[in-house]
């Protein structure tokens, strides 16, 4: 599935990635990503998750086909 | 009444916008505006060539869009314009023009301030200062969200 990261966890993982995670919950891509990129981790602990523009809790599963968004906190305009 | 939000990539002239206000406002009795510019020092006293915006494809505008239309409905105001750079603004360049046009000047005075404090807060960019020292994040300072709540 796709993930798409904004902010200073793109800066610091990528802007977009592809991860085998259908199946998961959102709390365990959160946490997959945190463990295999220790410097965003608190960044990842702060943001929203969000699937077709779309608030989603961590307890939700994603499928193959859902594009996951991790949303940092806004530095506003 | 009319609300225009804009998310602007290439080039933001504050003339221009307050031309389109202006025609827009004709039959009212005051305007006013705020340009924001991008600062040429960090809050550390650090020089900056020029802050990046980072956006959402769609919650970036629609962001903008949520809190002029706010806007338009707390104040008693006949126009609300609202524009936003996005991507990279070299230091001393607009980021934002935010106006507001009533045919009394407390309401335009006030709406413009709102907009601000909520853009300032709730909009919907990822914000950077570049510099020689390398890039910085930034974030609402806890001056932005007092300001932000004097709104409710």
């Amino acid at each position: 599935m796709r993930i798409r990261l904004y902010g200073r966890l793109a800066d610091a993982i990528a802007p977009e990635i592809e991860l085998t995670a259908a199946g998961s919950t959102v709390g365990e891509v959160r946490r997959r990503l945190a463990a295999d990129h220790a410097g965003a981790a608190n960044s990842l602990a702060r943001s929203r998750a969000l699937i077709a523009d779309r608030a989603v809790d961590d307890g939700q599963t994603v499928g193959e086909s859902d594009e996951l968004e991790f949303l940092p906190p806004v530095s506003g305009g | 009444m009319s609300v225009v939000a804009l998310l602007e990539a290439e080039a933001l002239d504050p003339q221009l916008e307050l031309a389109e206000l202006t025609e827009a406002a004709r039959g009212d009795g005051a305007i006013v505006t705020f340009v924001g510019l991008a600062r040429p020092e960090s809050r550390e006293g650090n020089a900056v060539d020029a802050v990046v915006l980072d956006h959402h494809p769609t919650l970036t505008r629609q962001s903008l869009e949520d809190i002029a239309v706010a806007c338009a409905e707390r104040f008693d105001v006949s126009h609300v314009r609202v524009v936003h750079r996005c991507g990279t603004v070299p230091a001393g360049e607009p980021i934002v023009f935010a106006g507001a046009s009533s045919i009394h000047r407390r309401a335009a005075f006030d709406a413009a301030d709102y907009l601000m404090d909520r853009l300032k807060t709730e909009a919907v960019f990822w914000k950077r200062e570049v510099g020689d020292d390398g890039a910085q994040w930034i974030e609402p300072t806890e001056a932005d969200f007092t300001d932000r709540e004097r709104w409710g």
